[in-house]
């Protein structure tokens, strides 16, 4: 199959996901009480009043129309008007992506870093005390609820050991987030821990997968030494699957970032998220639902990409 | 060559005069039920430019003796006694030593080329890899001398073909690759595992007679393992035979393979189906077949100008192309082919498992493509299956009688249990499986006991037609007698049609009246099996015949000689 | 999270293999009785099990032995530090800390496990239909799977939050509809594996229904995916559950949950009365470890991922 052959079938898949999400998002908008009327109105719009704009609107017609007429004013980037803030969502959303995807995409870089190593080690020292040791942490961490981490995190290394500020950078911008590093190295722990136990447990598996692969003993047939076989065979074909995996993280990753942006005051989309869930501000709700999700395929699309880019049999098609 | 090793050489000149020494070898493995004792008392050597070959069944320990040999032996495995490769003892040397050994003294040419090779690593990188882990040249010199030895192995284009990646890659090259890293540094001795088991026959004579020209070229001692008593007359100079882990006889390959001494040798040479030929034996040949039956009365199976392709568009790939045969009530039509020939979706299109795209197939005189789902399955009944696999091909959670009496639970629904019972029972016994197997799990049995069961399966509706896709390749070949006679008899007792998958011309020289030779999704000649396999009409089948290595060596050295000359004339490779 | 993020121990190891060549002999043994005796050998699935054993009695059979009051808020008895009365002190209304963790702890595990047992039923319905279907069906119910995984769950729950508070019934059911997807997507590759095994093509092959093909040879084998799944599943049901309260979902007072207790003690925990959020915090980080250790233990038994 040809890159662009490939490229272009897996665009429309993204898109048909896409599809289905703005699907599940129209719903969420007609399962709110009152409807859209009241979600475009306000909370203090009359019974009339509301009944006067669906007319207007044709939100008394066959929902499949609606679902059109929404799919349209999508497509000119309008995701609604904020009540609370009585800004438009998109221009909302537009200051607040950015930081957030600092924080996750620092995450999953500091994740990913500590965690295929560990993996790599645990397995060579397989079923040894490390080895126990570094899963029964790996346990740990997935299990410990990210806000309780933070918690923990926050009563240890700020107010036990004043190491780390309790709050994340208040910065509008991305420069001016990333010139405080000491506020971002909890916020960034917090929503690194669980992506380093999945990660590192599935690099283990992988890694003790590839080791017991025929082509490791061709290698040592050849004479090639333990530690060359580990870094120049088995861990490229280790990593391909856990950036396969990558994609499907993304969406945790996310939700991890709602949790510690709450937790740490860190000014994201969020944050942005939680305080319109506070107020029913359902406009920026659901226009958050539906850029996070779109951020989501998106970076599996990405995570695809690279993984093609690595394993020249993927492109080929016959992974 | 380090100061060590040149002492070691000279120390031992009887070293020198046997690469490989082995001296009451035994491997002992530690599983979850238990201990298992894999090899006992294993004593062989191989001189220099001699083969020996390893031969035995399933089960027999060959394989585990050649890792030994390495010190490849997985975690749980535990060696005794000596294993000497020009005097360094591998049963106790350190890895670090073993290391330095492996890949220059001693190489490796594994069974499985579809996986023995780094899929991520371009094929010249992984040959140049084996080179610098011996020898002091820079990466550059590695590379070349990397494109130099796959030229040596055959790979066409060999500067271009070194950056590809395995996959890019045939099977047979694959292997090819493989034994270019195994000859990079010039090894003395060459360990072979099945090399050439996993490859069609034409693709296994190309690799024999380049692993004999390389190892004659060198004077490179091997050990060969194998089941296959034919490579075995091809390429071995002298023979252990293996049992139960332990050797029961050695000898020259004509002594063991002409005159063997030890039962079990006798025993395992009876059972190996000898292909028929016309050129070496003009005399009437007995084929072991019927002459062709009288096929009479309309086919039970027709298959009128079939395709098929898989996928569409530029990807597409065409599986079988205008393919036309038919099965006559209680005559056997052997399809035979190489891999990729089509043959098994030809068995799965008279199956109804696969929608041909174009073409017709007629089942017991109704044409499929025109019924309806409820009639067309129950015309279904009339057939019985037997696939290649003993294990996948009987539901683990089930019992065999539960197996056995599933078509009766889908055909015959009004049956009571005792009445399946008895039914069961009565299978079971036409295959030659005694009735307390009926309560066993399937994962209880042998293969060969497996796909008996598969037969009784089969058999239970009383088909009209049997349609058998390799049902014995994953057999042992003693094994495989006794299951091939089974059918033939219940043929003769019940008289259902039989189309007879094979990949091996002899199994379908024996087994069937009919033969349809398949070839890139086309048939390249059908005919009675007598004419057709003893003188064939296309180039073909003609190659493919005499590729098929026999099980005795001074024959088997004429049609060698006569196949190589053939070559010389025409082309060489078969392509696929 | 998903148990699908969870690796497989890698089926064949390099530091042991089964003898290259095994002779037939007949195992004893059923399937199901190796796997228990891997499952027993597992040391660390053993204790997963004991702990969950444990809690279960401590949250149903504890509160008849220890008496609290969890109804009624008792003024004159808040925040107090542990004592021999109060063995966890007491909370911002009153309540026992140590009895309102059993009395929380029912809700997170009777939750967890009924809403982890729903998203693994539904996903194995869905899963198994597109897988046994195939084409333009599996694609388009598997594009339904992929959106339904870009949608972070936790934005969801929180939108629904806004929307309405669910009683435990409907938090099952909510809970059950946000995470039947990763579970859906293992079982759509165990049936794509197991419609073609060559009893499955036989049964087909002689006339056999797709009804008994799928529910005589592919469900039931897929039986122990399943299981699996589904452990995996109770644990991240019951970690959710966590969230849910934390997210403005949770049961109402004086209901709670470990959850509710946690997030209820979060800003008492600034003010240094640990014992508010570490005995809830440590309940949830204990359990969920249980049942994913006992996860990991069933499928190395089962040996899940090598029957491929």
């Amino acid at each position: 199959m040809t890159s662009l052959l490939y490229l272009t079938r897996r665009v429309l898949q993204a898109v048909a996901v896409i599809l289905v999400v703005t699907v599940v998002v129209f719903c969420l908008l007609h399962a709110l009480p009152g409807g859209p009327a009241r979600g475009i109105l306000g909370p203090q719009a009359t019974a009339q009043q509301i009944a006067e704009f669906n007319r207007a609107q044709g939100l008394d017609r066959p929902l499949p129309v609606q679902y059109l007429y929404y799919l349209r004013t999508l497509l000119h980037g309008d995701l609604g008007t904020s009540y609370t803030l009585n800004e438009p969502v998109s221009q909302l959303i537009a200051q607040r992506l950015p930081k957030t995807l600092v924080l996750t995409v620092l995450s999953a870089v500091v994740g990913l870093v500590i965690a295929v190593p560990l993996g790599m080690w645990q397995a060579v020292r397989r079923n040894k005390p490390v080895d126990y040791a570094v899963t029964a942490l790996s346990f740990v961490a997935y299990a410990t609820p990210v806000y309780f981490l933070g918690i923990i995190l926050v009563l240890v290394f700020s107010q036990i050991l004043p190491w780390f500020p309790p709050q994340a950078p208040q910065g509008d911008t991305v420069a001016q987030v990333l010139s405080d590093p000491a506020g971002l190295v909890l916020p960034v722990t917090a929503g690194a821990a669980s992506m380093i136990a999945v990660f590192s447990r599935y690099m283990r598996a992988a890694t003790l997968e590839n080791l017991s692969e025929d082509y490791v003993r061709t290698a040592r047939a050849g004479g090639t030494r333990q530690h060359a076989i580990l870094w120049r065979h088995v861990f490229r074909n280790s990593l391909t699957p856990v950036i396969a995996m990558l994609g499907y993280y993304v969406p945790v990753l996310f939700g991890g970032a709602l949790v510690v942006e709450q937790l740490f005051n860190y000014p994201g989309m969020g944050l942005l998220f939680w305080s319109a869930a506070q107020s029913s501000d359902y406009p920026v709700l659901l226009g958050c639902v539906l850029v996070i999700s779109v951020a989501t395929v998106v970076g599996t699309l990405l995570a695809d990409i690279v993984q093609r880019i690595v394993d020249p049999r993927v492109k080929a098609g016959r992974s | 060559m380090t100061a060590a090793d040149r002492f070691a050489a000279d120390s031992s000149a009887a070293a020198e005069q046997r690469m490989l020494e082995l001296d009451d070898l035994g491997v002992t493995f530690t599983t979850e039920t238990g201990e298992v004792n894999a090899v006992r008392g294993v004593s062989l050597h191989v001189r220099p430019g001699e083969t020996l070959a390893l031969v035995g069944e399933s089960g027999s320990g060959k394989s585990t003796v050649a890792f030994a040999a390495m010190g490849l032996l997985p975690g749980n495995a535990r060696a005794t006694g000596r294993a000497s490769i020009r005097g360094t003892d591998v049963v106790s040397a350190p890895e670090s030593e073993l290391a330095g050994l492996r890949g220059r003294t001693v190489s490796m040419v594994f069974q499985e080329p579809a996986t023995a090779l780094d899929p991520l690593t371009r094929i010249g990188a992984q040959i140049a890899e084996v080179i610098r882990n011996h020898r002091d040249l820079s990466a550059k010199e590695a590379a070349a001398e990397a494109v130099e030895l796959l030229r040596r192995v055959g790979i066409p284009e060999p500067e271009q073909r070194a950056t590809a990646f395995p996959f890019q890659l045939s099977g047979g090259q694959r292997q090819r690759v493989v034994i270019a890293m195994a000859i990079a540094n010039s090894p003395s001795l060459l360990i072979a595992d099945e090399p050439t088991t996993a490859l069609d026959v034409s693709v296994q004579a190309e690799i024999l007679d380049l692993l004999r020209g390389l190892t004659a070229e060198a004077g490179t001692g091997v050990l060969l393992v194998t089941h296959n008593m034919g490579v075995v007359a091809d390429f071995a100079d002298r023979v252990a035979v293996m049992l139960h882990g332990e050797i029961v006889e050695t000898g020259s390959v004509e002594e063991v393979l002409l005159h063997p001494t030890h039962d079990y040798t006798k025993r395992l040479l009876a059972a190996v189906p000898r292909l028929a030929v016309a050129e070496t034996d003009p005399a009437p040949v007995h084929t072991g077949a019927p002459a062709e039956a009288p096929a009479i009365g309309e086919p039970v199976v027709e298959l009128r100008d079939i395709s098929v392709r898989f996928g569409r568009g530029r990807n597409g790939v065409r599986a079988l192309d205008g393919v036309s045969l038919s099965v006559r009530p209680g005559e056997t039509v052997g399809l035979v082919g190489e891999s990729g020939s089509g043959k098994s979706t030809a068995a799965r299109v008279a199956l109804g498992l696969i929608r041909p795209t174009s073409g017709s197939v007629s089942l017991f005189g109704s044409d499929l493509g025109r019924m309806r789902s409820r009639a067309r399955r129950s015309l279904r009944s009339g057939i019985g299956v037997v696939l290649q696999d003993p294990v996948a091909s009987l539901d683990a959670r089930m019992s065999v009688a539960e197996c056995i009496a599933e078509p009766l639970r889908v055909h015959r629904r009004a049956m009571s249990a005792q009445e399946r019972r008895a039914r069961v029972a009565d299978v079971l016994e036409r295959v030659r499986l005694p009735r307390t197997l009926a309560n066993r799990a399937p994962r209880e049995l042998s293969g060969g006991q497996r796909q008996r069961v598969s037969l009784a399966r089969a058999l239970v509706l009383e088909p009209r037609l049997l349609v058998a896709d390799e049902p014995t390749s994953a057999l042992d070949v003693s094994v495989q007698q006794s299951v091939l006679e089974v059918i033939s008899e219940l043929q003769a007792e019940l008289g259902f049609a039989c189309l007879f998958v094979s990949h091996d011309l002899a199994v379908v020289q024996q087994f069937a009246q009919r033969v349809v030779v398949m070839r890139a999704g086309r048939i390249e000649e059908q005919g009675p099996t007598a004419s057709t396999l003893l003188y064939p009409e296309t180039e073909y089948t003609r190659r493919l015949l005499a590729a098929v290595p026999m099980p005795d060596p001074v024959l088997q050295r004429q049609r060698r000689e006569h196949r190589l000359a053939g070559q010389t004339m025409g082309g060489s490779e078969v392509p696929a | 999270m998903s148990a699908e993020l969870r690796p497989d121990q890698a089926p064949g190891t390099p530091a042991s293999a089964t003898p290259p060549d095994p002779r037939p002999e007949p195992e004893a043994a059923t399937g199901f009785r190796l796997a228990a005796g891997r499952f027993t050998r597992n040391r660390l699935a053993v204790a997963g099990l004991v702990v969950v054993v444990l809690f279960v009695l401590f949250c149903f059979v504890g509160p008849y032995l220890y008496h609290t009051d969890q109804v009624h808020t008792t003024l004159t008895q808040v925040n107090l530090s542990p004592s021999a009365k109060h063995l966890l002190g007491t909370d911002a209304v009153g309540h026992d800390e140590l009895g309102r963790l059993m009395y929380g702890g029912k809700v997170s595990l009777l939750v967890g496990l009924a809403a982890g047992v729903l998203a693994t039923v539904i996903g194995t319905v869905w899963g198994a239909a597109a897988g046994y279907a195939g084409g333009w069906v599996d694609a388009v119910m598997m594009r339904v799977v992929d959106a339904g995984i870009a949608i972070p769950a936790l934005f969801i729950l929180l939108v629904i939050s806004a929307i309405t508070t669910p009683g435990v019934f409907g938090l099952i059911v909510i809970l059950g509809l946000v995470s039947w997807l990763v579970p859906s997507r293992l079982i759509r590759a165990e049936t794509l594996t197991l419609k073609n095994r060559d009893y499955v093509l036989t049964l087909r092959a002689i006339g056999g229904s797709h009804t008994r093909a799928i529910t005589r040879h592919v469900l039931p084998n897929s039986i122990s995916t399943i299981v699996v799944a589904a452990t995996f599943q109770v644990a991240d049901a019951i970690l959710l559950v966590a969230y849910v309260s934390y997210l403005g979902l949770g049961v109402q007072p004086p209901a709670t949950d470990w959850g509710g207790m946690l997030s209820a003690g979060l800003t008492a925990a600034y003010s240094g009365r640990w014992w508010l959020i570490l005995p809830p915090g440590l309940a949830v980080i204990l359990v969920v470890c249980a049942f994913n250790a006992i996860g990991d233990g069933l499928r190395d038994a089962f040996d899940v991922r090598g029957r491929g």
